[in-house]
């Protein structure tokens, strides 16, 4: 039941209105049977892998808690063998084949819905328990709920059970207010979604699926990818944090205007930032504080200059963390290199920082002055979109030829913004959707990067300007959105 | 106390390690930071820290961070 389709509209006006109508006591309950009505909806053969998932964990924190420490590296086999499994089998085959030309069958697999974001939030769970951030639960379907709860199995964002379980089961009061709030957050993630990801996708689909034949539109295909993944990711969260809003239940912001970042590093503090936070507390830090790289780090230390020593270990457990991010992303190389890239930036800007804040210095630079910020800010930018070259072709090939071409063979004719059938239904018309919509999304990231609370400044102006708003948004969806309300799935539902 | 003020001096000079409480909070202390502090704490003070003592609590100011060694190093504070 994808987001995008009035069945889902109807089926979350239902499970809302009911958690308020029913005994209150009773509300934990209901959202577990609709999680599970939601993730059959997918298809009741998907049940085997949640279910794995959440016995598995479950019994690995109660054991974990009553001391068997070494339960939960088995249970975390268990959970990432299964996602292992059923994402990289076919991964692992192709590449076989391609290494020792032997002729391996390929399975017909298809990946259950969500597997990522629960085995995710599973293992998390685990870890806190281990190290003592939070209890285990013991009743087993409240558990169940922890792992499954409807509005963010498809694409997060990560939960983890300190923060989101106490919501989840505690008994909530209708709040007319808040219901207002999550409406209107639910509306402006569809007008991301549709009116600027959906549209974008046309030029995307166009120029990335034929670019050998129309080369030079590279750097359009990058910008308008750039649009389509952040309003793609970003207005699925805001949709699934509407809804939960509207439940009264506060989950972890997974944006905060991320085209603002200074720097590769801080890009990640504001992108899919529940990922990031997961991979720092859960990768990084055990990697990082590792028996292994704790003599690595000594080693280094010993032998060269005290800054490189210090920094080197921590770049190393970097770039090992972003080939996870890469992989994660998808069983393909190109989202390896995608994540090793990002990693490689990261542990350079490490590696020199010293030698960086010393020639800012020297230069009279200051970090306050808005100049440099900006410099900052569209240097961010421009790395960030090579990155999406590696991100979105269908192979490393693919990624360094659209970039050759862009540079060498740069296009932008006026037949982007005609009619021609060459650009798949494109016209001027969805090009200026495109623009506007990230228009508005420009005024409102600038407003909120000054701390500003939009949507609470919305929300105090009397009813009819409100409602005003609010119809104007709708309004938006109905006209310049490009899909019909039933087509339509989300980019990182398939990660 | 000056030591510790000193290992955080030199991991991250643009920081008022005496006042501020929200290194962690405010971003001031990334997590390269904060690793490389952890490096220098247990080449300095012989101690072992482990994924499960870093948390917020335990870095966002100099007193906390402080606190954490001793604990670490099994000395009353």
């Amino acid at each position: 039941m994808s987001f995008v389709s009035v069945h889902f509209l109807i089926f979350t006006a239902i499970c809302v209105a009911g958690y308020f109508i029913i005994p209150k006591k009773w509300q934990w309950i209901w959202l577990l049977l609709f999680s599970y009505l939601y993730y059959m909806a997918a298809g009741v053969r998907f049940l085997f892998f949640i279910l794995f998932s959440t016995v598995v964990t479950y019994i690995g924190g109660l054991w974990a808690e009553k001391g068997y420490r070494s339960v939960v590296p088995l249970a975390l086999v268990l959970d990432f063998g299964m996602l292992a499994a059923v994402k990289y089998t076919n991964f692992m085959v192709g590449n076989i084949n391609g290494l020792f030309g032997t002729n391996l069958r390929e399975f017909s697999l298809i990946l259950p819905l969500g597997i990522s974001f629960y085995t995710f939030q599973s293992a998390g769970y685990l870890l806190d328990v281990l190290w003592k951030r939070c209890k285990a639960e013991r009743n087993p379907f409240r558990f169940a709920l922890f792992i499954s709860f409807f509005p963010q199995i498809l694409q997060g964002p990560i939960g983890r059970m300190s923060r989101l379980a106490p919501q989840l089961y505690a008994e909530h009061t209708f709040d007319i207010r808040r219901l207002e709030r999550g409406m209107l957050r639910i509306a402006w993630g569809y007008f991301k979604k549709m009116v600027i990801a959906d549209n974008a996708a046309l030029y995307v689909n166009v120029i990335f699926d034929n670019f050998d034949t129309m080369p030079g539109y590279g750097i359009l295909g990058v910008l308008m990818y750039s649009a389509q993944l952040y309003a793609d990711f970003s207005g699925g969260i805001d949709i699934v944090i509407g809804i939960s809003d509207m439940l009264g239940i506060g989950l972890d912001e997974n944006f905060r205007q991320p085209f603002f970042a200074v720097s590769i590093t801080d890009f990640w503090h504001r992108w899919h930032i529940t990922l990031g936070t997961w991979m720092k507390d859960y990768v990084f830090y055990p990697i990082s504080l590792s028996g292994w790289m704790g003599r690595f780090g000594k080693f280094c230390r010993r032998k060269m200059n005290k800054d490189v020593g210090r920094a080197l270990p921590i770049c190393l457990a970097n770039i090992l963390v972003f080939l996870v991010v890469g992989i994660w992303h998808g069983p393909a190389w190109h989202y390896i290199v995608y994540g090793l890239y990002n990693g490689a930036i990261i542990a350079a800007s490490g590696l020199l920082a010293k030698p960086y804040r010393k020639a800012k210095k020297a230069l009279h630079i200051s970090d306050g002055s808005r100049g440099f910020r900006v410099f900052q800010i569209l240097r961010t930018f421009m790395l960030v979109n090579i990155s999406w070259y590696f991100d979105r072709s269908g192979s490393i090939r693919q990624a360094l030829v659209m970039m050759r071409d862009s540079i060498l063979k740069f296009r932008f004719s006026s037949s982007v913004v005609s009619s021609d059938s060459t650009w798949a239904g494109s016209s001027a018309a969805v090009f200026l959707c495109v623009i506007f919509g990230m228009a508005v999304v420009f005024f409102v990231s600038v407003q909120k990067e000054r701390k500003k609370d939009v949507a609470g400044a919305i929300l105090s102006k009397p009813l009819p300007v409100r409602f005003v708003l609010l119809l104007a948004l709708v309004l938006c969806l109905v006209l310049l959105g490009n899909r019909p309300l039933s087509v339509g799935g989300f980019i990182y539902a398939n990660f | 106390m000056d030591e510790l003020i000193e290992i955080l001096q030199d991991v991250q000079p643009d920081a008022d390690y005496e006042n501020c409480t929200t290194l962690i909070d405010d971003g001031i202390l990334d997590s390269f930071a904060v690793l490389s502090i952890v490096s220098e704490l247990e080449d300095q003070y012989d101690i072992r820290i482990t994924p499960a003592d870093i948390v917020p609590d335990n870095f966002n100011s100099a007193q906390a961070i402080y606190s954490m060694v001793k604990r670490l190093s099994g000395e009353e504070e």
